[in-house]
């Protein structure tokens, strides 16, 4: 009861530790679930069509690897394979944006893009992914330093698709001068796949095997976005939360006089700390939920902002979530009630005095 | 009942009280007198349990106070305060700052007491919406509540014009005809009238 009293008294003061929260647990929020969305897209990208990725040996990027694509027929006639595409990954400027994804793929891939509109490319064309296409009302466009017909338009849930450009794989070798980035392989048992794993190792000595699986969690594009991220989120985190104990620690010492008061009037220390326990709880769990709202709202557009062309995506896991929430009430509480406990132990005239001061 | 036995204090390195003995009986009326910066509001506030001194003992009903088992519950029953700045909670009413220092037991007399000190109306209203003189007699009524066996005063009228002091003191000394202890710290000579016992500081020392 005080405590609420003690919050709607005080609406400049409630409203400062209020947004001071949101703000800590927003800025926590969305970073780590932007990196997290960044990984998320990608490894779909990888893991929607192939139980098996063949990359160059000691390449550990599928933006510098180089797989001879002549490997495709052998794949194919490893008994248990069901098939097999290669595809080129690479980025490059296209018409007036300066960076977008390319897509170089085999024809038997095509129709893991959804079509809108048009048809598959040929040689010398490209099919645009919906996001890009709303940038370009042309016939056709410069990929690098070639120009291509636009065929069509598709559709795609991952954000790194939608705001990118398909074309066939030897349109893209001539682009990157590469045969093929990576090759992926889907198997008819899930079962058999280390039996085939190392089967198709045998095939070449200058290529490296691995289930999509392991090549995700292996993945040294990812562990770099990761260790930044985590960096950058560890950052953000300790700075968000050391804004909150130190707000919370000012409004507590703005508020000597008031415990002064209190123990001047036979109220215990438990009864101060108590009050503010309550005052600091609803007050971080009422910005911790709006902090929480706002992050999806953002995160929920981000995708739709065109700006982005897609490649900004966030995904919020229910673990980041709860830690976040802990976190926050930890140093919500250590930052209120460790200046609260050692001024309830002052003498509560010293106490009165320091608040007129 | 109140036993000052050798107190000193100190603030940092500065000496503010030397060597002060006294004794107050119950019921007395105890003026502090003495100039500003003359420890008056020290002594009070250590006679209160509100400041522990650097050294000596005081002793409350016998005990030395060091010796109270819960020193919180002891203020509450036993000692009624009013400050020269009222010190009343802002985002508290009038009524809830008083029920906030009442004991269980003596909430259902709140009405009551300040229908007595004449501000029953301002109730529901919060202090910064009465007037100084309200603020102080809604400050008495939280000292009254609980029926302390003493109350200590700094400065009650330091704020207040002539008409509003009279009043003050008129109420302070109406507690004393039922028993309360008051001890009053004041350079307002006009305490002197309902005083039974004064006790004089200058620079830290009794005269």
């Amino acid at each position: 009861m005080i405590s609420l009293k003690a919050l709607s008294k005080n609406p400049f003061k409630s409203l400062l530790i209020f947004s001071s929260i949101t703000i800590a647990v927003m800025a926590i929020f969305l970073i780590s679930s932007v990196s997290a969305g960044i990984i998320g897209m990608y490894s779909k990208m990888i893991k929607t069509d192939g139980d098996i990725i063949i990359t160059q040996k000691g390449i550990s990027d599928t933006f510098f690897s180089n797989v001879d694509i002549s490997l495709l027929d052998k794949v194919n006639g490893i008994k248990g394979v069901s098939g097999s595409y290669a595809m080129i990954v690479g980025a490059s400027p296209i018409g007036h944006i300066p960076i977008a994804g390319i897509y170089g793929t085999t024809k038997n891939h095509f129709s893991h893009y959804r079509l809108e509109s048009g048809e598959y490319p040929k040689d010398g064309e490209v099919i645009l992914g919906k996001g890009l296409s709303k940038h370009f009302v042309t016939k056709s466009i410069n990929v690098g330093s070639k120009n291509f017909k636009i065929s069509g338009v598709y559709n795609s849930d991952i954000g790194f698709e939608d705001g990118g450009v398909v074309m066939n794989i030897e349109d893209a070798g001539l682009l990157f001068n590469r045969s093929a980035s990576f090759i992926l392989v889907s198997v008819k048992e899930p079962k058999e796949i280390d039996d085939l794993v190392k089967s198709i190792s045998l095939l070449s000595s200058d290529i490296e095997a691995k289930t999509t699986k392991s090549f995700i969690k292996e993945y040294n594009q990812f562990k770099i976005i990761e260790n930044s991220s985590f960096v950058i989120s560890f950052l953000a985190f300790s700075m968000g939360l050391m804004g909150i104990a130190s707000v919370m620690s000012m409004i507590v010492n703005s508020r000597k006089e008031e415990f002064g008061i209190m123990r001047a009037l036979g109220k215990s220390r438990f009864f101060i700390i108590k009050n503010l326990f309550f005052e600091t709880l609803i007050m971080s769990i009422s910005a911790y939920i709006f902090a929480l709202i706002l992050s999806l709202i953002i995160l929920t557009m981000l995708p739709h902002i065109e700006m982005l062309q897609g490649y900004v995506n966030g995904t919020l896991s229910m673990q980041t979530a709860l830690l976040v929430l802990i976190s926050t009430l930890v140093m919500a509480l250590l930052g209120s009630l460790i200046p609260a406990w050692i001024a309830s132990k002052t003498d509560p005239i010293l106490l009165i005095n320091q608040g007129c001061s | 009942m109140i036993k000052v036995s050798n107190i000193s204090h100190f603030y940092g390195s500065e000496q503010v009280l030397y060597d002060i003995s006294f004794e107050v009986k119950d019921g007395e009326f105890v003026f502090l007198s003495g100039d500003s910066g003359s420890g008056k509001s020290t002594l009070l506030s250590i006679l209160s349990t509100l400041l522990k001194p650097s050294h000596g003992e005081l002793f409350l009903d016998n005990t030395p106070v060091g010796q109270i088992a819960d020193i919180d519950k002891f203020r509450q029953n036993k000692i009624g305060f009013v400050f020269q700045f009222h010190y009343l909670i802002n985002y508290l009413s009038i009524y809830e700052n008083i029920a906030l220092a009442a004991l269980d037991d003596k909430k259902q007399n709140i009405n009551a007491l300040l229908s007595d000190l004449g501000i029953l109306e301002l109730s529901a209203r919060y202090p910064n919406e009465i007037s100084g003189g309200q603020r102080q007699r809604v400050a008495l009524a939280r000292a009254l509540i609980n029926e302390p066996k003493i109350i200590f005063a700094d400065e009650p009228t330091g704020s207040l014009d002539s008409k509003n002091s009279k009043i003050v003191y008129e109420l302070l000394a109406r507690a004393l005809k039922q028993g309360t202890t008051v001890v009053v710290a004041s350079h307002d000579l006009k305490v002197q009238k309902y005083a039974t016992k004064t006790v004089r500081l200058i620079d830290g020392k009794i005269q």
